[in-house]
């Protein structure tokens, strides 16, 4: 198949965007300015019920500019975003788009910069925007890969998907309804700043979110929702992801599951907490959601309390969680891009090397994932944190791959040492709190756990707890660890989906069930 | 962009890839989202407006239906950023190598009356420039400051927020006899602030389609006016409580558990609560709800949907009888019978950025309008509640077991207070009430709804919601944290 506008394509970009920085540079009063040039390939397919619904090939490109300028003590942020057409990806076109796109930034950081200098009296605490410093630095990373999603012809793409959604719609015949959105594709991102940082990276990923519907006679639909895939070509979908399974695989299982849970009662609540094992599937949404979340610096500084909210962990820069027991002792926690997920990269979005950040340290409270203006605020080093879903939107503090760390126990003795339990099976839905201080999370399956052993199972049910009851109740940690694929954390204003890597091993600890309320 | 070249590109478009036993639609977008992000915290260093900035989306998007022996197959191809009749032909040509027999396929879209809204963008939002709209958000900022300043409060304020600016140029043309086109501006402020050591958060709205007369210091100094008013906040034991929501926690829960619930796309995935219930009775029949994407001055309208069809009003919920369904052209043919059928005015390509050829035309709500058979006055609204609560602002409102199961909960965040005797009486502590309940239920128990209502938009979300105050009894309030983060 020729490719005739593709990742290749941004090689040619870059003395453009070369002399675009140099440009940013000249301009009066410009304090730094960064330029990121993307462009993304994929084939993506639908199928509902083994019947095709979609099928495209798209080629985007894009590029976002950050701008800081203005007077010493004010200097504010500019920003400046648009896609790039195949004939502007060239030489001089280039330089020319990205030339006028600067100036709006740059305009736009001026005119802040003089209005935040006239508030100074009402508003004595705005101040100039400072990054906290980091190398400079050049490097390539290239996408891995063993079968290059271009040349999958967006046929078999199709063909695939309806394969997976026939056989599992045919699963039984409770199935109502079963979709599966596949993708596959690649992407390629140039990061320039003025202090001289020059980086290409580039990665594949394949993946796929299944939705299946099932109902017993006229009984309440149970529905599912799930996600498979990884950074990597087509092999994705022939087994070599996380879940070491075909995607076809992953979808008959959650089919079968969703069909047996049709027909199952409903969790009734409780009103005081009873013991919980939570398994990883389900700790992924845990994790991402009362740990992963309010340990983003921008959270927790309330840069986002009008959207996503604050955090439990810091309510004022000298009155705050750090050094402090949030967790049981049996608890570490970390974020860690280096590792395999879909929060792994090299660099991030301000072209600071991702690297791990110890969040909780044996139940104490350690570090936050943080960007260079939140790391200058809160003095720390940069630590690589700042992600976009593309190169069109602004960086925002984000997971990378955000985990509890594995323990020393084996799941099975976890689960055989409760007299009267319940096991929380596959994470499904979150309510969460505005500062993360306490949550409401429902299962995809519950089971009644009686001298050690599963008894009964329950659908629509879930648990509820405050976060640091939860966490410091924890008093068991497994030592099946699996980081698992989130694809779409939503943050930012426009909201930004973002894929990031969650996980860790089976807990045990205390919480109240919720399930079925008065209907 | 001008909307001629945009238009020229259609035509011109069509005319280079028509061909004999071809059904060819070519829809051509632009839009910008300007976003006046803002940041300000008096003990933190901040920027104040911390995201001055913009993002642009334009492209083609190709729908074909081809005749191959007999079988009619479909395709869809784009081509993104390329608004020139080379796009066309380079998305049609995708469309034609992906094509596929789809059993559901009827046709495309086919012309449908004449559009009652019209011309009803403002020049001026497509002409706004970096300073004014830099301006503008500052303007919010300000608002809010200077109410805080008038209460004496100078410590633990925290304003957040945007002023947006959406601005959406389209252009569709098909060989079935569609040729339309599309302008539309959008401008809102949702503004949140806080009084910290106080815990108390408030928030204030402003939406228009015209820069004349939206005023975002307003809607800053309303979300302070609030913050402040429900300072010394008390906790709530849990129980079942009469409550009175607010406009935005109705508008939330359309937002995230009924408006999804009353689609054919979910209809289509048997995955609704309404499923098997058209004709019968889903709600108090006090309770009126209906779309139309044909209202003036309401920021949710528009003069066509992305099909190319017109907008109107589609009835969906009647004196509590479940009477339609929101529906795009493709599911509304598939789901139409001698028994129902469903007018497909809700057929948009939204992608959060506004209207994009990236997207095939899912089904989505436009201006959603709640209402009272018998709307009443606020002061009858919460007669005769000795002891209740008023909620005025929830937050992650979801189906926590599934959209079917109609289970949601949500907590409840700010703008909140006790009810005693009819009146409004002491704040309610922030962050220490969550709602669980059924989506079932609480429809079933509306008491009353206000006569007043209020346009709002929630995060992310590209409907408005028209939302009157509802009064439901029994709702399920549970305690949670103390708040005091």
């Amino acid at each position: 198949m020729k490719n005739i506008f593709g990742i290749e394509a941004l090689e040619g970009a870059k003395s453009g965007i070369r002399e675009a920085v140099d440009y940013a540079r000249s301009l009066k009063d410009c304090r730094y300015a960064d330029l990121r040039v993307g462009l993304v390939e994929t084939r993506t397919a639908s199928s509902e019920n083994g019947n095709p619904k979609i099928a495209r090939e798209d080629v985007h490109s894009s590029f976002g500019i950050r701008v800081i300028a203005g007077s010493p003590q004010t200097e504010a942020w500019g920003y400046y975003a648009q896609p790039l057409s195949k004939a502007e990806l060239g030489g001089r076109a280039l330089w020319k788009t990205l030339r006028q796109g600067i100036d709006r930034a740059y305009q736009r950081a001026m005119v802040s910069s003089q209005r935040k200098q006239a508030l100074r009296e009402l508003a004595p605490a705005l101040s100039p925007v400072r990054l906290a410093p980091v190398e400079v630095r050049k490097d390539t990373v290239t996408a891995r890969f063993e079968e290059d999603p271009r040349r999958i012809p967006i046929k078999e793409v199709l063909s695939e998907a309806m394969n997976i959604t026939r056989q599992a719609k045919s699963v039984s015949p409770e199935m109502r309804f079963a979709f599966l959105m596949m993708a596959t594709g690649l992407t390629r991102e140039l990061f320039f700043s003025t202090e001289g940082t020059e980086l290409d990276q580039a990665y594949a990923l394949t993946n796929a979110t299944l939705l299946v519907v099932a109902q017993k006679g006229s009984a309440i639909p149970e529905s599912f929702i799930d996600h498979i895939g990884g950074h990597g070509g087509w092999e994705a979908v022939r087994g070599k992801n996380v879940y070491n399974k075909s995607f076809l695989d992953f979808a008959l299982e959650r089919a079968r599951d969703t069909a047996e849970l049709a027909g199952a009662e409903f969790l009734p609540s409780t009103e005081k907490p009873v013991t919980v094992v939570t398994e990883p599937h389900f700790n992924t949404l845990l994790v991402h959601e009362i740990i992963g979340h309010p340990t983003e610096a921008d959270r927790a500084l309330k840069m986002e309390t009008a959207y996503a909210g604050r955090s439990w962990l810091l309510r004022r820069l000298d009155d705050n969680e750090f050094g402090k027991q949030v967790a049981s002792p049996l608890i570490t926690a970390f974020s860690d891009p280096i590792l395999e997920g879909y929060g792994n990269y090299k660099y991030d979005a301000e072209g600071v090397p991702g690297r791990r950040v110890t969040l909780i340290e044996k139940g104490v409270l350690r570090g936050f994932m943080n960007s260079r203006e939140t790391a200058a605020i809160l003095a720390q080093e940069p630590n690589g944190s700042m992600r976009a879903t593309a190169c069109h939107y602004v960086p925002l503090v984000r997971m990378t791959n955000t985990v509890i760390a594995p323990g020393d126990r084996n799941p099975q003795d976890i689960l055989s040492e409760v007299e009267e339990g319940y096991y929380i099976v596959n994470h499904r839905i979150p309510s969460i709190s505005e500062s993360r201080e306490n949550f409401r999370m429902s299962a995809q399956k519950v089971y009644k756990i009686e001298n050690g052993r599963l008894t009964r199972l329950y659908r629509g049910g879930g648990i509820t707890a405050d976060s640091r009851d939860f966490l410091m109740s924890i008093d068991a940690v497994g030592n099946d660890f699996i980081v698992l694929p989130i694809p779409n954390c939503g943050k930012g204003q426009p909201m930004q989906v973002m894929r990031v890597g969650n996980g860790g091993p089976t807990l045990r600890g205390k919480a109240r069930l919720t399930g079925e309320y008065a209907r | 962009m001008r909307l001629e070249d945009l238009r020229e590109c259609v035509q011109k478009g069509l005319d280079s890839v028509k061909q004999e036993k071809t059904e060819i639609e070519v829809f051509a977008s632009w839009n910008e989202l300007i976003t006046m992000r803002l940041n300000y915290t008096s003990d933190i260093p901040s920027g104040g407006l911390q995201e001055p900035k913009s993002s642009q989306f334009s492209g083609i998007a190709v729908s074909s239906a081809f005749s191959d022996k007999g079988k009619t197959s479909l395709g869809f191809g784009s081509q993104a950023n390329e608004l020139r009749p080379r796009g066309v032909t380079e998305a049609f040509r995708k469309a034609k190598r992906g094509r596929f027999y789809d059993p559901d396929f009827r046709s495309l879209p086919l012309p449908a009356g004449n559009p009652t809204l019209v011309d009803y963008h403002d020049p001026a939002v497509l002409d706004i420039s970096d300073k004014e709209a830099v301006d503008l958000g500052w303007k919010a900022l300000e608002g809010a400051l200077r109410a805080f300043r008038e209460a004496g409060i100078k410590e633990s304020i925290i304003v957040g927020g945007d002023v947006c600016i959406l601005k959406e140029l389209v252009a569709i043309k098909s060989t079935t006899g569609i040729d339309t086109f599309d302008v539309s501006s959008i401008l809102t402020a949702a503004i949140t602030t806080m009084v910290e050591k106080e815990g108390v958060k408030g928030t204030g709205w402003a939406t228009s389609t015209k820069l004349a007369g939206f005023d975002p210091a307003l809607a800053g100094r309303e979300a302070a006016l609030s913050a402040i008013r429900t300072i010394g906040g008390k906790r709530l034991p849990p129980g079942h409580y009469e409550v009175v929501f607010g406009s935005q926690p109705i508008t939330d829960m359309m937002a995230n558990v009924i408006a999804p619930s009353l689609s054919l796309a979910t209809v289509n995935a048997s995955n609704t609560p309404f499923l098997g219930k058209l004709g019968q009775r889903v709600t108090s029949p006090n309770l009126n709800i209906y779309d139309d994407g044909s209202l003036p001055g309401q920021i949710g309208s528009k003069k066509v949907t992305c099909e190319g069809l017109p907008t109107g009003r589609t009835d969906l919920v009647q004196e509590g009888n479940l009477v339609g369904f929101l529906a795009n052209h493709y599911l509304g043919r598939k789901f139409s019978s001698n028994v129902a059928t469903f007018v497909p005015r809700n057929g948009f390509r939204f992608h959060g950025l506004g209207r994009t050829y990236e997207m095939q035309p899912g089904v989505f709500p436009t201006n959603l309008v709640l209402e009272g058979r018998q709307g009443v006055t606020t002061e009858e609204l919460f007669r005769g509640i000795r002891e209740g609560v008023y909620i005025g602002r929830i937050w992650y409102t979801y189906p926590i077991n599934g959209l079917a199961a109609g289970d949601f909960t949500s907590t409840v965040i700010g703008d909140s207070f006790l009810i005693k005797d009819g009146q409004i009486s002491t704040p309610l502590q922030p962050n220490a009430v969550r709602i669980n309940d059924n989506i079932n239920r609480v429809l079933q128990n509306i008491v009353a709804v206000g006569r007043e209502k209020k346009a709002i938009q929630v995060w992310s979300a590209e409907e408005a919601v028209i939302a009157p105050e509802i009064r439901v009894e029994g709702v399920r309030l549970d305690g949670i944290s103390a708040g005091t983060a």
